[in-house]
């Protein structure tokens, strides 16, 4: 025994000089630069706070757990769900901060087209023009407080999840993964944070997923992945593309840049001459290259296959976050890149576009009404609402942006609450079958009511989050498609069919003592506990806030959608 | 630059490393039979100490020592040649009194030698574990701690050889280091007794490399015949004035034994069985140094002689080396999905990394002279690129094989199922082994992914070629105006997508099987083994995130280089 003693102790020690010698490296590098380089005089709230501090805060904790004793290790789950609650409050209340102008006053419906509030840059791998670039606009802001949020309450609803050490500091590495992601004005760094958010997205489905976890880890890892390879090789095009310059942000080695502002500031010149950044042809080339990645991550149809499966096998936790930010990755980055960048090659595609959305749309609808699995029909519900994203940036009307963007907020709150609802169900039945039960309103009053409510909000109940989005696509659609507006519509009727079927079989029938499932072996189900109770009554509230009033979120986002039309879009005759 | 007469003290002063490992090896073949022998002078009374003989002093003659000594001469030959990269050290040419060129001392080659250097002596430190010493006095003992100094020496050799091939002018003094080198990994290769595959792996190896090797010399007597020299320097000059038949052939038939040396489809089939057979730290020089040292030759030969001539703007390898490169990386990735041996995996994963590296230098061979302005920028960031890759592949290919070898002392890395359940047993080794994986596949921000990026970062520059500023001009191009070659760029991200395959798989089988019953004992403790597999570790991932310095000593090494 004594051996195995020496040999743990010899591996702590040399992960701590390995972490060590990374931090003064990383510190010993960039400190001159932080020092510096703060043109503005701003201090810097995203680097650290929002991005920095979570994923270090997690590899710490990670790498303690991975050290403790599996006798003392139930000790070390509840003490690092503890602290990785209290770190991920830090991040949320920096974004919270951000947005009641507590930090620094930022009028947030104010921000121009390609300006960004809290920017800032530092250098990072000079030679090939990569720099540590990020900042904050209409767009990222509501992506990235949402994200800050979702940590924190995921945390709390999965509260009792098995090696609690290993996976409370994975959701909070995810959700600094992910907020690098919305922050990221530097392609590079872009593409760095997309793929990092796979890592702990694919350990969550691997080692707390159910029974098919294996194979659907592995898909949702090379799905994904393949269709962002396919990305990057857009963006090194686009990056070898642009004229050679020199000066800050440019690679001293290859005289080219992977500054987002940059970029864009090439292609508003170029629309402000009135001609197309870097020609029709290539435009579309690229504009395809990009989209690929971002459809496939949405995911649209025919793309969307790695979704049900990672879904249902995912755990609650990582559920959450993958339905209510990772898909919003998708629909960022189209935002972010190939809206802004590639506007005539959008209106050469719009109809592709729109027709993808639709078939998504559609698709997914009707898919969920032959589902029997709950957690599978959710999923296939978002791959609906993932579509009327597409809708909304097809109409190429700034109303369409704007719900688009408002959508993806809404189903941002609105999803992890169906999946927490999923969750909780399969915790408390041990069974995810949709007809498995009857009259769980019986016993389960709070899990019955939260479940009523997560499937009103999600079909598009009026002065609830999700009617404000869809209601917005529908008035963006129709002066650019007419009466094809039927189809949609028509849709969001499935959607309210599926969704009042599903409902009616498991809270409802079932006579005065209702039938339990046949999983729970005669057991009385219980009722859910209460960190699922709370975690679930926050997300309630703020869906009803932002139903009744929308203009929390929706003024930046209108103003970001009117700014980036009146500056690269109207050109080209979209719009009104 | 300075030149020197080879056989001065100035010369020696140049090659520093080269000599202390020269005298290593020496060393290594005295201390070990030092004794308490002594030889009478004949018909005198007068005894002398005879060191070669009698009974050996327990100390010196210990079966430890050769490993130490071997580290040692390699770690301090490591320093001397990154301290010479670091300062502003002269470039130094040695010639012979004939007013030949045979070495070059430049930023480019002490950069492969850090690199081969470095490599050799992660391995002579992983070997200290991986070929443990025994106790006891049976016959099977004491001939495994015999060895131990046979090993070491090879070691040795083997870094003297590679370094000889960083240096050499002339492509016969690069065909001596490269069979020095090559002679003594067939024999390394063959080392590993504990199974039958290791002597079986050796003796495949060792044919067709040396088939592949005479192939290589009959060009070369070929390349001969044609330019009547074998300096660099004559054969630029030759090939520029224009390759005859006759070259051309020499030029292939030489490529043959290089592309040996890279593992490329169709010269690859020994190389699965030899990394499979071969203990692993032995499988991780043939992964990282013997491929760079094949990868160095290539680039000698078809970068800086058989650059393109000026008439049709391409060079005449160009189709050749395209066809291979595409092949070899998806040869590589296909038949790394259907094999459950890890070693074997690693060795297809090596295959299809000779690949992405041959569509580099393809991508070079396109340049269009004439055509864009400053072909040699774009040609070195091209190598910059490739020789980023092949430093950093020191770190995270190496450590992967050095996982393997902890599981080997333990008994055997030859299935996927030897892995199974390491993440229960050792999280910190499986979270390693996981890491090194996925810097093979590109994923960022790790090593790997970063040079993957700078190669397609390079073909896709050449692609583009001056068409930036066609395109900042107002002009309108598509996809099929820039150069073919950027197809290449998409074939290599297709491959990485394939490759995740059989990368996951791995991370699947360490974090979600359970251990075999004999495994469920921990590991063994190999503190130097486990030294190094840290420090990979953190070189792959402080490469990923801050290769910057890095990338700059890349793309300076090559600026030396006379494209």
């Amino acid at each position: 025994m004594s051996d195995t003693a020496a040999v743990r102790i010899n591996e702590k020690e040399f992960i701590l000089v390995g972490v060590f010698l990374i931090f003064t490296a990383i510190l010993a590098a960039y400190f001159p630069n932080i020092a510096t380089t703060n043109e503005s005089g701003e201090i810097d709230y995203i680097s650290i706070p929002l991005v920095g501090f979570p994923i270090m805060a997690s590899i710490i904790l990670l790498a303690f757990a991975s050290q403790e004793k599996a006798s003392r290790m139930h000790k070390l789950n509840a003490s690092v769900r503890l602290a990785t609650l209290a770190f991920s409050f830090i991040p949320f209340a920096v974004a919270t901060a951000l947005f009641f102008d507590w930090l620094v006053v930022i009028d947030w419906n104010n921000i121009g087209y390609n300006s960004y509030a809290i920017r800032q840059q530092y250098t990072w791998i000079n030679s090939i023009g990569v720099s540590w670039h990020v900042g904050l606009d209409g767009l990222s802001f509501p992506m990235v407080w949402l994200t800050t949020f979702l940590i924190p309450v995921t945390i709390l609803m999965t509260w009792d999840e098995k090696s609690g050490a290993t996976y409370h500091p994975l959701l909070l590495l995810m959700g600094g993964a992910l907020i690098g992601v919305f922050v990221a004005l530097d392609l590079f760094m872009f593409y760095v944070f997309w793929e990092l958010t796979l890592i702990p997205m694919f350990f969550l489905i691997l080692n707390w997923g159910g029974k098919e976890r294996r194979y659907a880890a592995q898909k949702f890892f090379i799905y994904t992945f393949t269709a962002s390879v396919i990305m990057l090789l857009g963006l090194i095009t686009l990056y070898f593309l642009q004229p050679a310059g020199s000066g800050e942000g440019y690679g001293d080695l290859t005289g080219r840049t992977f500054d987002l502002t940059l970029m864009l500031e090439s292609a508003r010149s170029a629309n402000a001459r009135g001609e197309e950044w870097m020609g029709m042809d290539m435009q579309k080339a690229l504009f395809l290259m990009l989209m690929l990645g971002f459809l496939v991550k949405l995911p649209a149809v025919p793309f969307h296959t790695w979704l049900p499966d990672a879904h249902v096998q995912a755990p609650t936790g990582g559920s959450m976050l993958l339905a209510g930010v990772m898909l919003k990755m998708g629909a960022y980055g189209m935002m972010r890149l190939p809206v802004a960048m590639f506007p005539d090659a959008l209106l050469f595609y719009q109809d592709l576009v729109m027709f993808i959305g639709l078939v998504s749309l559609v698709w997914g609808a009707v898919v969920c009404l032959g589902q029997t699995n709950l957690k599978r029909m959710v999923a296939y519900s978002s791959v609906s609402h993932m579509g009327v994203i597409l809708l909304g940036i097809a109409s190429m009307q700034p109303i369409g942006y704007a719900a688009a963007l408002f959508m993806m907020f809404a189903h941002g709150l609105i999803s992890p609450m169906l999946f927490a609802v999923c969750g909780a169900f399969k915790h408390h039945y041990h069974s995810m079958e949709i007809g498995s039960m009857r009259g769980m309103a019986k016993w389960s009053p709070f899990l019955a009511v939260y479940m009523m409510f997560s499937w009103m909000a999600s079909l598009g109940l009026p002065l609830l989050a999700g009617f404000v989005a869809e209601i917005m696509v529908l008035i963006a659609y129709w002066p650019t498609y007419g009466w094809w507006i039927l189809l949609p519509a028509f849709v969001l009727a499935i959607t309210a069919a599926y969704y009042l079927w599903s409902m009616q079989r498991t809270i409802f029938e079932g006579g005065d003592e209702g039938q339990p499932p046949a999983s729970l072996n005669g057991e009385k189900p219980p009722d859910i506990s209460l960190h699922e109770n709370i975690g679930m009554f926050i997300l309630a509230i703020l869906i009803v806030l932002f139903g009744v009033m929308p203009f929390i979120a929706l003024d930046m986002m209108n103003a970001w959608s009117v700014n980036i039309f009146e500056m690269v879009i109207s050109r080209n005759g979209g719009g009104v | 630059m300075k030149t020197f007469d080879i056989f001065t003290t100035d010369a020696l002063s140049a090659l520093v490393p080269e000599f202390l490992l020269l005298c290593g090896i020496l060393v290594l073949i005295l201390i070990p039979n030092l004794g308490k022998g002594t030889f009478r002078i004949p018909l005198t009374q007068i005894r002398i100490p005879w060191l070669l003989g009698g009974q050996r002093f327990a100390l010196t003659s210990h079966p430890r020592i050769p490993g130490i000594l071997a580290t040692l001469i390699l770690g301090v030959a490591f320093v001397f040649s990154l301290l010479s990269q670091a300062g502003d050290a002269d470039v130094v040419a040695l010639k012979s009194k004939g007013g030949l060129n045979l070495l070059l001392v430049d930023g480019f080659s002490r950069l492969f030698e850090i690199l081969f250097f470095g490599a050799i002596l992660a391995a002579s430190i992983a070997s200290l574990d991986r070929l443990p010493v025994g106790k006891g006095s049976d016959s099977e003992t004491l001939y495994n701690n015999r060895r131990q100094v046979d090993f070491y020496i090879l070691l040795l050799t083997t870094a003297l050889g590679m370094s000889l091939v960083a240096l050499a002018q002339d492509l016969f003094i690069l065909f001596i280091g490269l069979e020095l080198a090559s002679l003594s990994i067939y024999v390394l290769v063959a080392f590993h007794k504990e199974t039958k595959a290791g002597t079986e792996a050796g003796v495949k190896y060792f044919i067709v490399g040396s088939v592949c090797s005479g192939v290589g010399l009959y060009g070369l007597s070929l390349v001969y015949l044609w330019a009547g020299s074998l300096q660099f320097d004559v054969l630029t000059v030759a090939w520029d004035n224009g390759a005859s038949t006759l070259a051309i052939l020499g030029m292939g038939m030489i490529l043959v034994g290089f592309g040996f040396k890279v593992s490329a489809v169709p010269f690859h089939f020994a190389a699965p069985d030899a990394y499979a057979g071969a203990s692993s730290p032995v499988s991780a020089i043939l992964a990282t140094a013997s491929k760079a040292m094949g990868m160095l030759g290539l680039i000698r030969l078809l970068v800086v002689i058989a650059i393109p001539d000026n008439t049709d703007g391409s060079a005449l390898w160009l189709v050749t080396l395209g066809v291979l490169s595409a092949i070899t990386m998806t040869w590589g990735n296909l038949a790394a999905l259907g094999t459950d041996n890890p070693k074997r995996m690693l060795a297809y994963s090596s295959v299809a990394h000779a690949g992405y590296m041959l569509a580099a230098l393809t991508a070079i061979g396109a340049w269009k002279w004439g055509h864009v302005n400053a072909p040699s920028d774009l040609a070195g960031a091209i190598l910059g690129a490739v020789l980023f890759h092949l430093v950093v592949l020191v770190a995270f290919k190496m450590g992967a094989f050095f996982v393997l070898a902890v599981l080997e002392m333990e008994g055997g890395a030859s299935h996927l199922s030897n892995l199974a359940g390491l993440g229960k047993r050792e999280p910190l080794l499986a979270a390693a082994m996981f890491i090194f994986m996925l810097s093979l596949a590109g994923v960022p921000p790790l090593a790997g992914f970063l040079s993957k990026f700078l190669v397609v970062a390079g073909i896709v520059k050449m692609a583009i070629g001056d068409l930036s500023v066609t395109v900042a001009q107002g002009e309108i191009i598509g996809l099929m105006d820039l150069h073919w070659i950027w197809w290449f760029a998409l074939l290599i991200f297709i491959n990485s997508a394939i490759s995740l395959f059989y990368y996951l798989r791995i991370g699947v089988v360490m974090f979600f099987e359970i251990p075999e019953k004999e495994r469920q004992k921990p590991l063994p403790r190999a503190p130097f083994l486990r030294l190094v597999i840290w420090s990979c570790l953190v070189g792959t991932i402080l490469f990923g995130i801050g290769g910057d310095a890095l990338i700059r000593l890349c793309f300076n090494a090559v600026e030396n280089l006379s494209l």
